[in-house]
């Protein structure tokens, strides 16, 4: 990356009529491998670098990017940017929420260095993952996985003094299993993420996560009993509370989404001004509070300033159920008179910054999970999920088990097969009345904007108890 | 201006020298244009300038690739591809790359499009159109993406090509009340055949008719299926058509060569037209591109294929390489004989669907899955739209589905929107029978 070219873009920018600029360089040393049954398909590297710039003028806002590193470049650039900021000729005018200066770098640390790890080693860390599928005693139909290692360098100014610069290393892991028995298959995958070094495969523990999931199938397959339709109790561990945090308070909380930004690619929100949910409604259970925190050390969403300079902190979205705070970038906190929570991010130079999540989780409470399951009667055990989703207003949501089981008396009896709760925002947060002690994260790629940019996060929770959902 | 030509070919021969079996270098200098707008105003308008060479290389059988942004890098990113592939692994399955010389079709892309500079006029003739149809407080949003690229591709194996490749394309959603939308999409690789009031007017159509929308009840639907929602559904089966997808056993196609696995009025292909928004007159092997019909009238007849999965599959490449694994341009249904009147007609009580988001599937081999309705949702009895619902969702399967098709019109339209219909395709109206809906309980 030219920082001598960052500057004088900005320089140049500066020297125009311009109510705002700011020019983000990034650049990324990319390591891909894609993996079919335990062979490698290809192993890729490169080096995609870039810088962008975001003018505003005349309440309008334009965006130029470019992977060629000159001056003259810079001056185009620019001067495409305000041509287009202008060329908007908005009737209600754009302007940014204050923000101060800030001069610093940010690195996150790798305790095993990636650079240290031959690539041979770093195969071998995804072939001993087939390895140990082959020999767990189950039939495995079809396992791909891929592994990204993304050494991500920025530097960011502002026509207001900002000058930050950022070195953050993120790991990515996703693995695919079909298992095949008595003619029947089941498919299961997990990803795995992480800021930080190599010691993200010593957290991981992919090769026994796949392993566990393989028998489950198996036992889907083979052992999984069909539900019977009927409103019950449900018991969901960390990755269901998590996706359920995620796409029914991390989405719908999104100031942009909100004011209507993403009309028409990710859709609005079930919650607007006038309408029936707003800050201080009631959305769920007193049990249920939920945070967006960038800040959590080698999450997969970590960051301490985001990509418009705004230092990261912990976001209280609902808090003991009530609807409480927004995430913001700049342009959307003044739209709603309000300050910026540092959730602008983006994905590489070549793409604009918008609201965002991070890692959103539920809280824990206080009660075991032995405690959540023994007072429940009649319920079913949702431990992960398959398929998943939720309408574009974020209220309709679905979520179907993959690793399920019955309970009964306060006992798991047998496993359940692929048992499905769709039900509302509203009424899966209000059923929630027990949440466990301890918080798991599992990480994710979440999509928005177009093009669309793909946000490392996590999702997370502890387990939850909701009464009576109905499921089928 | 630099000899890109010139310059790849450099790069095939700098990577054989240092020792490289077979290697493609495929230069892309591109320029893109986008208006992102939302409320009737524009939120920002974008450009990306880029140019990247992709690299792929073999070494006894082992297969690298990385990204060259810079000519003048050209020689130390060999070096360090070399290095890398050296303590690669073997991939038994590697069958070569595409071998021959071709002559490709005539790239016939508008240079209008890439010196396109202005392109606010198109954005507000779609919101107009919207606001025509459905009256003056209705708020639309949504993208304007225009883009314009040369493309120069070299290959050891002989394939040797440029081409250029033109889009434009409108999305906009229009909204007449908080819960009623509609969606249009305005898709062309020339300017000449780009009419973004087309796009509005139809989003502002069905925004309007989708007013006062009540919740609708779950169970058992014919439905008539909009070209763009339609659109969504032929993305998922002519990804599941890709031998790649068969292999990794993502797909319900597995296992049906030869055999029916739809009505005899159902045939698919893919085809990047010089009409579609994936126009290319060659795949990422230097291969042409070509018709290729993998469902003919219901019969499953090809998976969609590279170099190396054609070798595995025994069979003949189908022009479909992507960079590691082959991959659809541009799905296409055959069109029926019926209007979309009688197509409306069929129906003694269903649903018009107009749109969908969120296809997710439980098992990708078995096909079941679920994805959510947006925007107009209409309940039709005896051929008359009655009445707006919402808060519905498709919960079905993906191979069933194909066999419940019972109608397809004349009419067809080319659509694309964001993941949701991707990639792009020509769709037609189709009648499906007993289509699974469910909702929130």
């Amino acid at each position: 990356m030219e920082r001598d070219i960052i500057d004088y873009a900005l320089e140049y920018a500066q020297s125009k009529k311009v109510e705002y600029a700011e020019v983000r360089g990034q650049s990324q040393a990319l390591d891909r491998m894609v993996l079919r049954d335990g062979i490698l398909e290809a192993y890729a590297k490169a080096v995609d670098s870039g810088f962008c710039v975001r003018i505003m003028a005349n309440g309008g806002i334009g965006f130029a990017s470019t992977n060629k590193w000159s001056k003259s470049e810079a001056r185009d650039v620019v001067d495409l940017a305000l041509k287009y900021a202008g060329a908007a000729n908005r009737k209600d005018k754009l302007f940014f929420a204050k923000e101060k200066a800030v001069k610093t770098s940010w690195t996150a640390d790798q305790k095993k260095k990636i650079e240290d790890v031959p690539t041979e080693e770093r195969v071998a860390t995804l072939t001993e993952v087939n390895r140990a599928l082959a020999s767990c005693g189950v039939k495995i139909a079809a396992a791909t996985s891929q592994c990204s290692i993304n050494l991500i360098t920025k530097y960011f100014v502002n026509s207001e003094g900002s000058r930050i610069s950022s070195v953050v290393p993120k790991i990515g892991a996703y693995f695919f299993i079909a298992v095949a028995e008595s003619g029947k298959t089941e498919q299961a995958s997990e990803q795995f993420g992480y800021t930080g070094g190599w010691e993200a495969f010593d957290e991981w523990k992919i090769a026994e996560k796949m392993v566990h999931d393989a028998k489950v199938l198996r036992t889907v397959i083979t052992k999984a009993k069909a539900l019977k339709p009927e409103k019950m109790d449900l018991v969901c561990g960390p990755e269901v509370a998590g996706i359920a945090a995620h796409e029914s308070c991390g989405h719908p909380m999104e100031a942009d989404r909100i004011l209507g930004r993403e009309m028409s690619q990710a859709g609005r929100s079930f919650i607007y001004k006038g309408g029936p949910y707003w800050i201080g409604t009631r959305i769920g259970n007193d049990a249920v509070t939920v945070v967006d925190d960038p800040t959590i050390e080698n999450s997969y969403g970590y960051y301490l300033y985001d990509d418009e300079g705004v230092k990261a902190r912990p976001r209280f979205l609902y808090k003991k159920g009530v609807i409480n705070e927004f995430l913001h970038n700049r342009e959307s906190a003044a739209k709603m008179d309000t300050r910026s929570n540092g959730s602008s991010r983006s994905e590489n130079y070549d793409r604009e910054a918008i609201v965002r999540m991070a890692n959103t989780f539920v809280l824990p409470g206080e009660l075991t999970d032995e405690e959540l399951i023994e007072d429940v009667k009649y319920g079913v055990c949702m431990k992960s999920f398959t398929e998943w989703n939720i309408d574009d207003k974020r209220f309709n949501q679905r979520y179907v088990g993959r690793e399920a089981y019955m309970i009964e008396n306060g006992e798991l009896t047998h496993p359940v097969a692929r048992p499905v709760v769709e039900t509302t925002t509203q009424k899966f947060w209000t059923a929630v009345d027990g949440v466990s002690k301890k918080v798991e994260f599992d990480s994710a790629t979440c999509g928005k904007g177009d093009p669309e940019q793909g946000a490392q996060v996590y999702t997370g929770g502890p387990w939850l108890r909701l009464r009576a959902v109905f499921m089928r | 201006m630099i000899d890109a030509m010139g310059k790849t070919e450099e790069i095939i021969k700098k990577a054989k020298a240092l020792g490289a079996d077979e290697v493609i270098a495929s230069t892309v200098f591109g320029k893109y244009r986008q208006i992102r707008f939302s409320n009737n105003q524009i939120d920002i308008t974008v450009a990306w300038n880029d140019y990247a060479t992709d690299v792929i290389l073999a070494w006894k059988k082992r297969v690298v690739a990385t990204q060259i942004h810079n000519f003048l890098e050209s020689d130390a990113s060999l070096r360090q591809l070399m290095k890398l592939v050296k303590v690669s692994e073997e991939n038994p399955t590697f069958g070569g790359f595409a071998k021959g010389t071709f002559r490709y079709a005539k790239s016939r892309a508008d240079k209008k499009i890439e010196n396109l500079e202005n392109l606010t006029d198109h954005v507000s003739a779609a919101i107009e159109a919207a606001k025509k149809e459905a009256g003056s407080k209705v708020e639309s949003g949504g993208i304007l993406f225009a883009k314009f690229e040369n493309v120069y591709l070299a290959s050891s194996e002989g394939p040797t090509g440029e081409d250029t490749r033109s889009a434009i394309e409108l999305s906009i959603r229009a909204f007449s009340e908080r819960e009623a939308s509609g969606h249009g999409v305005e898709c062309s690789s020339t300017l000449r055949k780009f009419e973004p009031s087309r796009a509005g007017a139809k989003a502002g159509e069905i925004a309007k008719m989708a007013k006062n929308p009540s919740l609708g009840d779950e169970g058992v639907y014919d439905i008539v299926f909009d070209p763009l929602i339609f659109g969504s559904l032929l993305g998922v089966w002519a990804r599941m058509a890709s031998a790649y997808s068969i292999m990794t056993r993502t797909s319900i196609f597995v296992d049906k060569l030869g055999k029916n696995v739809a009505p005899e009025i159902v045939t698919l292909k893919d085809n990047p037209a010089p009409y579609s928004l994936s126009n290319r007159v060659f795949d990422d092997e230097g291969v042409p591109t070509r018709e290729n019909t993998f469902i003919d009238h219901g019969s499953f007849k090809t998976y969609l294929h590279n170099a190396s999965t054609a070798k595995i599959f025994k069979t003949k490449r189908t022009g479909n390489a992507g960079l590691i694994v082959p991959t659809p341009w541009n799905p296409e249904m055959e069109p029926g004989d019926a209007s979309r009147e009688e197509l409306f007609k069929e129906m003694k009580r269903g649903l018009y669907l107009t749109n969908t988001w969120y296809t997710r599937f439980q098992n990708s081999a078995k096909g079941d899955f679920s994805t959510i309705p947006r925007d107009g949702i209409f309940l039709v009895e005896k051929g008359e739209i009655k009445r707006s619902l919402k808060d519905l969702r498709i919960s079905d399967n993906a191979l069933a589905m194909l066999g419940n098709i019972a109608g397809v019109s004349r009419e067809r339209q080319h659509v694309h929107w964001w993941e949701e219909a991707d990639p792009p395709s020509l769709s037609p109206y189709v009648l499906m029978k007993n289509v699974h809906i469910t909702k929130s309980k």
